[in-house]
């Protein structure tokens, strides 16, 4: 199948690929910084450390609370 | 969306949140798998811990590919909060009920360990480069669960196809805006003959007190073929203690369309075809009665293995009434349980199709 396509063929199909794919990793890539800055900003969450989390609740008294999410 | 409302603490559910050391996790690299076991699916997912890493319960749950919140509401999450705070209060005393919340050891301690994950990933995420080609999704780990036995040519067994069954498998419709509490109870199904009535609080299942549908459905991920399932309801201001009988086949009936997951397994048993069941006029167009089966090809995957169907001469639109020469009724998610358990990467089935009223006989290549 691949011996049928030319270079200039090949290399229109990555353009095209890259094209469409990058748009959506950098929107992505955008969504997960901003979500780290803005939830450490606002001070109520441990953000992706479970150890502090488990050692404040010791400390506490506390029960823990633990989100997992997957940002889009 | 719900997320934003959690983590930007609603009004509706600070003041609980408040008693808790809330984490935030956002990613499934190194997670813990023996202690973080939940719907891998889901794109949201809570646990209620205490600090000796005693699993209060669990909450959210998810039965609709578009809309992720469908099971889930703030007054169902405020109920689970104050549940697992009432739970705290009453640790280490209520240990004994809390067992069998507990995870079971699992086949690998993190995801990097399973075959198909191994080398991939680093243990954080590389936040100053590639974040996103860094980070693993919670789905992965059911992916890589699958993959562990389809590579090494075996049946993926019901409980790894077929996870985290929502109540309504067994008839039960629970309320999102609740903990566990009946909304209806579908007529002929398990719960209906076992009387269960609509209203019906549940409170305990297999002994485990519940805070929400999540907890529900980790009994149910665990439970036999077939089951009894000891559950203490409320009605009204009556305890009642009920028993929930399910057939051997009660987890298939599980519909899984909706997983992400379930986009992999369409690459190893349909070579990427999306299929949806028949509606009642279509059936009659084709003149095939409610028992027959029919499924519409309702997506053609267009790249890589996802093509394979496509390259054997499937077509978006044809419907399918005949696999491996059986011609009874299946769901989708039914007819990939069958391929995956009974036919292995290599072997090619026969299926007949409708094509513009005509019958075409074509292979589905297993992947």
């Amino acid at each position: 199948m691949i011996r049928h396509l030319n270079i200039p063929t090949i290399l229109t199909s990555l353009l095209l690929l890259a094209a469409t794919t990058m748009p959506a990793d950098e929107d992505r890539r955008e969504k997960v910084l901003k979500d780290r800055t803005e939830v450490q900003a606002d001070g109520h969450w441990i953000y992706n450390d479970l150890p502090k989390g488990f050692a404040q609740a010791s400390q506490t008294g506390q029960p823990l609370l633990v989100v997992f999410r997957c940002i889009p | 969306m719900f997320d934003e409302q959690v983590v930007r603490r609603d009004p509706q559910v600070a003041d609980l949140m408040d008693q808790f050391v809330c984490v935030r996790l956002v990613q499934a690299n190194a997670m813990d798998l023996s202690l973080f076991q939940f719907d891998y699916d889901l794109t949201f997912a809570v646990f209620f811990l205490n600090a000796d890493k005693t699993v209060y319960g669990r909450f959210s749950s998810r039965s609709d590919r578009k809309d992720a919140t469908k099971e889930i509401t703030l007054e169902g999450f405020r109920k689970a909060l104050a549940a697992a705070l009432d739970l705290h209060k009453g640790y280490p005393a209520n240990k004994a009920s809390l067992a069998g919340k507990q995870p079971l050891p699992p086949r690998f301690k993190s995801p990097e360990e399973y075959p198909s994950l191994r080398g991939k990933y680093q243990a954080t995420l590389d936040y100053e480069g590639k974040v996103v080609q860094s980070c693993m999704h919670c789905h992965q780990v059911r992916d890589a669960e699958r993959l562990f036995f389809r590579a090494d040519r075996k049946p993926i067994p019901d409980e790894v196809l077929y996870p985290w069954p929502m109540p309504n498998v067994a008839g039960l419709s629970l309320d999102p805006k609740e903990k566990a509490k009946v909304r209806s109870v579908a007529p002929g199904s398990a719960a209906a003959k076992d009387g269960f009535r609509a209203g019906d609080e549940l409170l305990t299942l297999e002994g485990q007190p519940l805070l929400s549908i999540a907890d529900v459905q980790w009994v149910l991920h665990h439970a036999l073929q077939p089951a009894r399932l000891k559950a203490e309801v409320l009605r009204g201001n009556n305890k009642r203690a009920l028993t929930l009988n399910l057939s051997k086949d009660w987890r298939r009936q599980s519909d899984i369309s909706w997983r992400v997951t379930t986009w992999d397994l369409r690459r190893m048993a349909t070579g990427g075809l999306v299929l949806r069941e028949a509606t009642a006029e279509e059936r009659r167009q084709a003149n095939l009665p409610d028992s027959a089966l029919a499924l519409r090809v309702e997506h053609v995957g267009e790249y890589g293995d996802h093509a394979a169907a496509k390259r054997a001469g499937f077509k978006k639109d044809d419907l399918v009434v005949s696999v491996d020469d059986q011609a009874g009724r299946l769901t989708e998610s039914e007819l990939l349980g069958y391929l995956l358990q009974n036919k292995m990467p290599g072997a090619r089935v026969p299926v007949a199709v409708l094509r513009a009223g005509e019958r075409v006989n074509l292979e589905l290549p297993m992947q």
